[in-house]
């Protein structure tokens, strides 16, 4: 039977003739690249990202700082003014899509879910995307629903997670607030946050026509099972020849071992920078939390990620040590459950802050640091194997209930609020009995908090807000 | 008639309402409209009517709650229909426990605490399935008044399995219920049973205290009430003005604010 | 005579059972080992729902966007509906599932045991050797809950027993153009599987008389989708002027297994269940599932697809566009209704039936 996929797929349709020749061919070499191709592609990266872009982000980020540096507060204010480094952040992310931009022909591109095993694919030198926060950036820029509609139109229900909507709209009308996504030459997917992305993998997959190599991760409903284990690492081995062949060459161990190795410092430092805010006041929200949380996901296993948690942490420090806490005045502490309410991060924050409430911790947030010691890069695929199987969301509730448990005891908190996601069934089923474990147990006022993470079409200001403050109100009677 | 001291006004989604409590937190006067598009207006006009009916001046301590208490201006403050529902049926019973308010827009279960503060709640999702629209949709679509719901429900001879969870699904199932001949009573008690359902579950998840008491416009739908009863194990109780107790309770916290006894916590803009 | 009238009900197999010794074992949908629960002495239920639950004591813990079939088997449970089983198998078939062993597991704490069963979503080496090494897992599990292991004899009738109803079953859809059977009754008979012991079921499938083959009786389609509840589908199928002449739904035709006959026994019931027909649950890529739907469609005659779907039904949703292209290139209409699992089937659905066969006609 045939397998056509639509003709031209908006994303990177400009050289079809080019992009079936950077293809590898059967054998495994990579082809080479007509030279007028390799040279307009070049040309493009070199001065669209090398020489033109990189320099005005920098020079951006720089007039950020200064403006952040410059900001005089106002009496009204609520909040502290943003961290400086929050600019660094910026750049560093524009400038991940704008390589994205210009990055067919130039390297590898392989798109990868947020939990997937990605260090051998750095390794190899190939350009990652991370479809779920590019996802999120459309949840930012209030992209979201135009962009689902593209999906749904082409028969994707609305019951599906915004995230798979949300990219599968990018592939199929080529609309994203970044430019331009570049075409995969490889998908990797990973199951242990939900079973959804192997779906919406297996849609990229037929859509674009290239390899998907799926690592597949059983579910913890309690400890790992050395079959378990045994089974992802050998997925995980199983990367390698399906990435050499794509890429046209060997792996570089040296190259994988120090990738591991930021990708451990990042997740270390990560885990302290979140840490901090069990100070009081709080340096820093957990808003603020997801908004810097694009690195330790994007750019995991690069020396410049480690280096910018360790700018931010220093940053908090010197908060700490003057008593400066991210809301002003801080007199309830919370916990957010589950992913962030993307388009309302803004919102929410102002909102709880007015009442004097800073949501200081988020299991989310946590996700990208807790694993953090048990990778090492002295034992790279039996640590790995372990790490990919242990995320919070392959875990049992149980497990992430304990999590919440400890967090209120080590960060003082008042309330606990568990964003009910229409979207993310693995981390919302269970929250129904967490929260009333949790109001009952330890007596804290606690909602339960529905929308969508991404589509605020499930949201309705109104009636979530009133939860909200309703929420506030239950921890003020308790004085 | 004693002083007003205090001033609660509900703009809620359907209807707005007012009450004027006197000192001792009795209800002197109040007030009940369908909402006007326009709530600020209206509001301000039910409140110079009741003002001048209870002989208040413009001093009196007011507190607004409902969707609309953003827009209703002047007030010493605005609190959500939480707090206010769980304040109001607290004051009008004197008895901490499991209140349920079956909306238009929202349903929630308050687990009211000794003190009559709000310990717990749950609200339905956003979907309709849980709330009064349910009911109302499907009245309308069968050409049943509102008002003969619950009686007609209650006098069915027999009960009609309504196992749809969304109002469009539960609409379809319906018709074909319909086209098969089943007794139109039957079908509406399969609806209430299908909507106290949900209720029962919110009941459960912030726990069942003893009242289980209920609020708002559809504690007059002896169904709801007799349903409920059953899920409880025990009769309903139901306060003598169940639609104004958002309002009562937003007056009681009025009252409360001007004696000092309620901290309003400073909020900025 | 009639097969409702040979078909025993669920509570008389439920006694009879008992009565034997056997234990039982409440089983959520798709995919598990019978003869590995047969070998230990268990009997599956298996709970599709059912539609008649109601939903209070599943949505106390779960939430609306949750599939049918976790809220109600969950109300089912709670409502003391499997008391008599001894355990809960939860497959890990999609998140919902999976949340619903989770939820029941560590925060309901049924008097049953709770059993987990992760499935792979490939069949790569790495896949199989996982797998056989997974339903030895269960297999210790069962264990403990029986108190006892198989002996080789067990064994041996167990896979004889399960090999024996798989092919009976394969010989139903084989042989379905000469059965004289309507749709409903031919899907009572396959559901039967569902709770009937295995010799009964070889025993009820193999009497049915084959006759001549005959032509479909209404415009032939293939069904998809989990489950066709209500029955009264088939009914509304039959009125509008179609006939199911295929399947692919998760408690028919995706169930139709083959048990190698090489290898251990594990591997052989590995092998069954990772080799079965195509399946999003069990990660079949797109334009594989495709190719087999349009190869049993056109040899069965079938001129249409209708997909009958549980809403908040992932794996299945995320299929359809793409599905929808390969189909309508080779030929082949498709249609999508949503449903919950009720009892009734609504309007709605019935007028898209009628309306989809319409356009086949
Ligand atoms: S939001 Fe949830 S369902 Fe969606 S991709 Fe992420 S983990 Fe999966
Ligand atoms: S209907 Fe779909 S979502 Fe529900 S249990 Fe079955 S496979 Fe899972």
């Amino acid at each position: 039977m045939s397998t056509t996929r639509p003709a031209s797929l908006p994303i990177a349709p400009a050289q079809p003739a080019a992009a079936g020749a950077a293809r590898p061919s059967r054998e495994g070499a990579a082809s080479k690249p007509s030279t007028a191709f390799r040279e307009s592609t070049y040309l493009k990266h070199l001065f669209g990202y090398e020489i033109l872009g990189k320099p005005a982000l920098r020079l951006q980020r720089w007039r950020d700082e200064q403006a952040i540096r410059a900001y005089e507060p106002k009496p009204t204010d609520v909040l502290s003014p943003p961290l400086v480094c929050v600019a660094q952040m910026k750049e560093l992310m524009t400038r991940h899509y704008l390589e994205g931009r210009y990055a067919s022909g130039v390297k590898k591109v392989a798109w990868v879910t947020s939990g997937a095993p990605a260090e051998i694919l750095k390794a190899f030198g190939f350009f990652l995307v991370y479809p779920e926060n590019h996802a999120a950036l459309c949840g930012v820029r209030r992209k979201t629903e135009e962009i689902a509609t593209e999906a749904e139109n082409a028969g994707f229900s609305r019951d599906l997670c915004s995230y798979a909507r949300t990219d599968l709209g990018t592939v199929l009308s080529g609309k994203t607030p970044v430019g331009r996504l570049p075409r995969p030459d490889l998908l990797l997917c990973c199951t242990n946050i939900c079973q959804t992305v192997l779906y919406w993998y297996r849609n990229l997959a037929d859509l674009f026509g290239v390899p998907l190599v799926l690592i597949d991760t059983p579910f913890l409903y309690g400890e790992a099972q050395p079959h378990q284990i045994e089974y992802v690492k050998r997925q995980i081995e199983g990367i390698i020849p399906v990435a050499e062949k794509v890429a046209g060459k060997a792996l570089d161990e040296e190259r994988f071992e120090s990738v591991l190795q930021h990708a451990r410092d990042a997740a270390d430092l990560w885990l302290e920078v979140l840490n901090r805010s069990q100070n009081r006041p709080a340096p820093m929200t957990a808003f603020d939390g997801f908004i810097h949380m694009g690195p330790i996901v994007d750019l995991r296993g690069d020396a410049v990620t480690v280096e910018y948690y360790r700018r931010m942490l220093k940053e908090l420090d010197a908060r700490v040590a003057q008593g400066v806490g991210a809301v002003k005045d801080e007199r309830y502490r919370v916990l957010w459950d589950n992913l962030p309410i993307w388009y309302r991060i803004g919102g929410f924050s102002k909102l709880l802050a007015q009442h004097g409430v800073n949501v200081v911790v988020s299991t989310y947030t946590y996700a990208w640091g807790e694993l953090a010691p048990l990778i090492d890069p002295a034992k790279p695929l039996d640590s790995m194997a372990k790490v990919y199987l242990h995320p919070i969301l392959n875990r049992s509730p149980a497990d992430k209930l304990r999590v919440m448990r400890r967090m209120v005891k080590e960060f003082g908190l008042d309330g606990v609020i568990l964003h009910s996601d229409r979207s993310c069934k693995p981390y919302s089923l269970g929250q129904i009995d967490e929260r009333e474990l949790l109001a009952r147990e330890l007596g804290l006022p606690a909602l339960l908090l529905e929308a969508d993470h991404s589509d605020p079409r499930a949201w309705a200001d109104e009636q979530g807000n009133a939860r909200l403050e309703a929420f506030v109100e239950m921890m003020e009677g308790r004085g | 008639m004693s002083a007003v001291a205090g001033i609660g006004i509900d703009a809620g989604s359907t209807t707005t309402k007012l009450v004027a409590v006197d000192g001792g937190g009795a209800i002197v006067a109040h007030a009940i409209e369908a909402a006007h598009p326009r709530v600020e207006d209206q509001v301000a006009r039910l409140l110079d009517e009741l003002r001048a009916r209870a002989g208040a001046g413009v001093g009196v301590p007011s507190v607004a709650t409902g969707y609309g208490r953003k827009l209703v201006k002047e007030v010493t403050r605005q609190v959500t229909e939480i707090t206010c529902h769980a304040r109001g049926v607290f004051a009008a019973l004197g008895t901490p426990g499991t209140l349920v308010d079956i909306g238009g827009q929202d349903s929630k279960v308050i687990r009211v605490g000794a003190d009559g503060r709000a310990v717990d709640f749950l609200m339905n999702d956003k979907c309709a399935a849980g709330t009064g629209r349910f009911l109302e949709n499907t009245a309308s679509r069968l050409g049943v008044p509102l008002d003969e719901l619950g009686p007609r429900a209650i006098g069915a001879r027999g009960e009609e399995a309504i196992s749809s969870t969304c109002t469009v699904f539960a609409e379809s199932e319906i018709i074909s219920l319909i086209a098969h001949g089943a007794e139109l009573g039957s079908i509406l008690k399969g609806l209430h049973r299908s909507l106290i359902g949900r209720i029962g579950a919110m009941v459960r998840g912030v726990g069942l205290e003893r009242p289980l008491m209920l609020s708002g416009g559809v504690a007059r739908n002896v169904a709801v009430r007799e349903l409920l009863g059953e899920l409880a194990g025990e009769p309903v109780v139901v306060p003598e003005d169940p639609q104004l107790m958002g309002a009562y309770g937003a007056a009681i916290l009025a009252l409360e604010s001007s004696e000092g006894r309620f901290q309003a916590p400073t909020r900025r803009e | 005579m009639s097969l409702p009238e040979v078909l025993p009900s669920r509570a008389e197999v439920i006694a009879r059972v008992k009565s034997q010794g056997k234990r039982l074992l409440a089983v959520m949908p798709i995919h598990y080992p019978r003869a590995l629960l047969r070998a230990y002495g268990f009997h599956p239920i298996e709970l599709w729902g059912p539609p008649d639950a109601p939903v209070a004591q599943g949505a106390r813990h779960f939430q609306a966007y949750t599939c049918d079939i976790v809220v109600k088997a969950t109300s089912f449970l709670l409502s003391g509906g499997a008391d008599v089983a001894e355990g809960i198998l939860v497959p890990h078939t999609c998140d919902a599932l999976q949340g619903m062993a989770a939820v029941l597991h560590d925060f309901v704490h049924p008097r049953q045991r709770v059993l987990t069963l992760y499935h792979p979503r490939e069949r790569r080496e790495a896949d199989r050797l996982y797998y056989v090494d997974e339903l030895a897992r269960l297999g210790r599990d069962l264990e403990e809950l029986a108190g006892k292991r198989p002996s080789e004899g067990e064994w041996t009738e167990a896979l004889a027993t399960e090999t024996a109803a798989t092919t009976a079953l394969a010989e139903l859809y084989r042989d379905r153009p000469r059965l004289a059977l309507g749709d409903r009754e031919f899907y009572t008979l396959v559901r039967s599987r569902e709770y009937l012991p295995s010799e009964d079921f070889i025993r009820i499938a193999s009497a049915v008389q084959r006759g001549a083959p005959r032509a479909a009786d209404g415009v032939p389609i293939l069904l998809s989708g989990i489950v066709p509840e209500p029955m009264s589908l088939f009914d509304a199928i039959h009125a509008a002027g179609a006939a199911v002449v295929a399947d692919d739904l998760a408690c028919g035709f995706r169930r139709v297994y083959e048990i190698p006959e090489r290898g251990s026994a594990l591997e052989r019931l590995a092998a069954s269940i990772l080799d079965a027909p195509a399946d999003p649950t069990r990660g079949t890529p797109l334009a594989e599932r495709a190719e087999e739907l349009i190869l049993r469609m056109t040899s069965t005659g079938a001129r249409g697809m209708l997909v009958y779907g549980v809403k908040f039904c992932e794996p299945e949703l995320f299929d359809l566009p793409r599905l929808r292209h390969y189909l309508g290139e080779a030929g082949f209409p498709m249609t999508h209704i949503e449903h919950e699992l009720v009892s009734t089937l609504g309007q709605q659905a019935v007028t898209r039936i009628e309306a989809f066969v319409e356009t086949l006609q």
